[in-house]
């Protein structure tokens, strides 16, 4: 087929033209800066996992579909078909071997946003079917059930319950609650569902932290699901139903202020895109929790004991929370009030290394063995720091973050923001 | 198809290492699992919460929630982080011979 255009183009193409997209699309000027800010590089030196590279594979598609060169001098041009072969191979590196971290963005020397031309090579895998069977079933587990690990309503509300009596336990107040679907609240509070099904201390140590905040708040049980794997699949529209089914939560109860759960890219994924795939911008204010905490110890609303906390602690910054969400200071600000040694990972914020569990990766069975090995960066930069509590406030960076804990014999203790906050909170008594 | 040799035995696997054929699944099979995650030896407790993993499995096609758990074996949760380091998903869920839960786990 080379030298003839081939037939059906990739759906993304048949939209009027896009500056954002041209503009990405051509900026590359093979200088090779990103392969050393790719932890996938790094750990490998496998010179396919360059970020550069990656993203080539997407403009060569678009230079075969969409420019005259491309579909006249295919070869020449480094222009290729998007058939089934070369679809595995995109496959391979664009979910296998990408977290979408951005880290590669901020090295480029012309500044291309190399995440999103992976995403929009995604975007081209998921029109053609190509998602890894293990991301696609955590969509559909969502789509379907209404939250991403298929929890039924009732077994939701009993680890609820049983969360309730634990945060009695902690305040020593048997009137102490976790609302569900209360209107008119302040704050909407949503959750990872791994919280209910697996580790559910992490609900009830946010519960107690609004508890002695004395805040007005709620849980929902018809959408609580703060995750949207769409978003790393690439599948627009089915992301748009995710996010849409929490923004009519929202103006159904009728809240002021949606506070997302920590988990990055739930975060980045209704935060920041959500808008553009519901092209509307949200009449209630959203925020994460880490912003949330921060908040409520500048008014002075929660009070942290500095002698809790005696281990030396560092901070893991998820990427899409800290680099890709401009939440930077806020969970330092918090650490650094009531723990005694906080030591920085080198590099750490905007610039952090990923936990290599991002983009989906976590989920994707078919890369478990490429994932481990590439988190070799990650692994020394937390051993560099000696410390022996690891505070990410992403549900997902915890899990990856558990694995690598055993792969490399860190003997770390992994913590959620809420879980180290709840621990250290003095208690006080309250009008709520 | 990936598949791991412990003591002799071929397994086939999902790239997670989760089995991918859990009707082979036995106790034997548990102790191998059990035993390449650095659990040496099942005790009472170990095998408390993967039959009740295993039961809820067979009888629903999905994990129990850690509340079940907890509520049948009579352990706290702390214990049962403890029990399996990588936790109920990667940890004891896999012991129990099930295919990989969905999710951020």
């Amino acid at each position: 087929m080379q030298g003839n255009t081939p037939k059906i183009k990739p759906g993304i193409f048949n939209n009027h033209p896009d500056s954002r997209m041209i503009t990405n699309m051509n900026s590359c000027v093979h200088c090779g800066l990103c392969a050393e800010s790719c932890f996938f590089y790094l750990a490998t030196k496998d010179e396919r996992f360059m970020p550069g590279r990656k993203a080539d594979l997407v403009t060569s598609v678009y230079r075969r579909y969409c420019t005259w060169q491309g579909k006249v001098f295919p070869k020449l041009v480094n222009a290729r078909e998007l058939n089934g072969e070369f679809a595995s191979e995109m496959t391979d590196l664009l979910f296998g071997a990408c977290t979408m971290c951005g880290r590669c963005s901020m090295h480029c020397s012309t500044g291309v946003d190399v995440p999103y031309l992976v995403r929009l090579g995604r975007t081209m895998l998921s029109e053609m079917g190509f998602v890894p069977a293990t991301l696609q079933s955590t969509v559909n587990a969502a789509l379907e059930s209404g939250n991403n690990m298929s929890i039924p309503l009732t077994e939701f509300l009993d680890t609820i319950k049983w969360m309730e009596e634990e945060l009695m336990d902690e305040t020593g107040d048997p009137l102490s609650r976790i609302p569900v679907n209360e209107k008119r609240k302040e704050i909407l509070y949503t959750l990872n569902p791994r919280e209910p099904k697996f580790y559910p201390l992490s609900i009830s140590a946010m519960a107690k932290i609004f508890y002695f905040a004395g805040e007005s708040w709620t849980l929902s049980s018809e959408m609580y699901d703060v995750t949207n794997y769409a978003y790393f699949s690439g599948n627009n529209k089915e992301a748009a139903i995710i996010a849409e089914r929490l923004r009519k939560e929202m103006k159904h109860l009728d809240c002021n202020t949606l506070v997302l759960a920590e988990c990055g890219h739930g975060t980045r994924a209704f935060r920041w895109e959500a808008p553009n795939y519901l092209k509307q911008q949200f009449p209630f204010k959203v925020i994460s929790s880490v912003e949330c905490i921060a908040d409520y110890i500048r008014k002075g609303r929660i009070n942290l004991d500095p002698d809790k906390i005696k281990v030396p602690v560092t901070i893991h910054d998820p990427c899409n929370l800290v680099r890709n969400g401009g939440v930077i200071n806020e969970q330092r600000y918090i650490l650094k009030q009531f723990v005694k040694q906080f030591i920085e990972m080198e590099p750490h914020g905007i610039d952090n290394f990923c936990c290599g569990g991002g983009g989906g990766q976590l989920a994707m069975s078919e890369f478990n063995e490429r994932r481990m090995k590439a988190a070799v960066i990650k692994a020394e930069q937390i051993r560099q720091t000696g410390a022996k509590i690891v505070v990410t406030p992403c549900h997902n960076c915890i899990d990856q973050l558990t694995q690598v804990n055993i792969y490399y014999k860190l003997g770390i203790k992994l913590m959620t923001m809420a879980e180290i906050v709840a621990e250290a909170i003095i208690p006080h008594k309250t009008n709520f | 198809m990936p598949s791991i040799e412990i003591e002799g035995r071929n397994f086939e696997i999902d790239g997670d290492g989760f089995l991918l054929t859990p009707d082979i699944w036995n106790d034997e099979v548990a102790r191998l699992f059990a035993g390449y995650d650095g659990i040496t030896e099942l005790n009472e407790k170990h095998w408390a919460i993967v039959r009740i993993i295993r039961k809820s499995w067979e009888e629903t096609g999905m994990a129990p929630m850690i509340r079940v758990i907890c509520q049948q074996t009579g352990l706290k949760l702390r214990e049962i982080y403890e029990l399996f380091p990588l936790g109920p998903a990667r940890g004891a869920c896999r012991v129990a011979g099930l295919p990989k839960p969905d999710g951020c786990v």
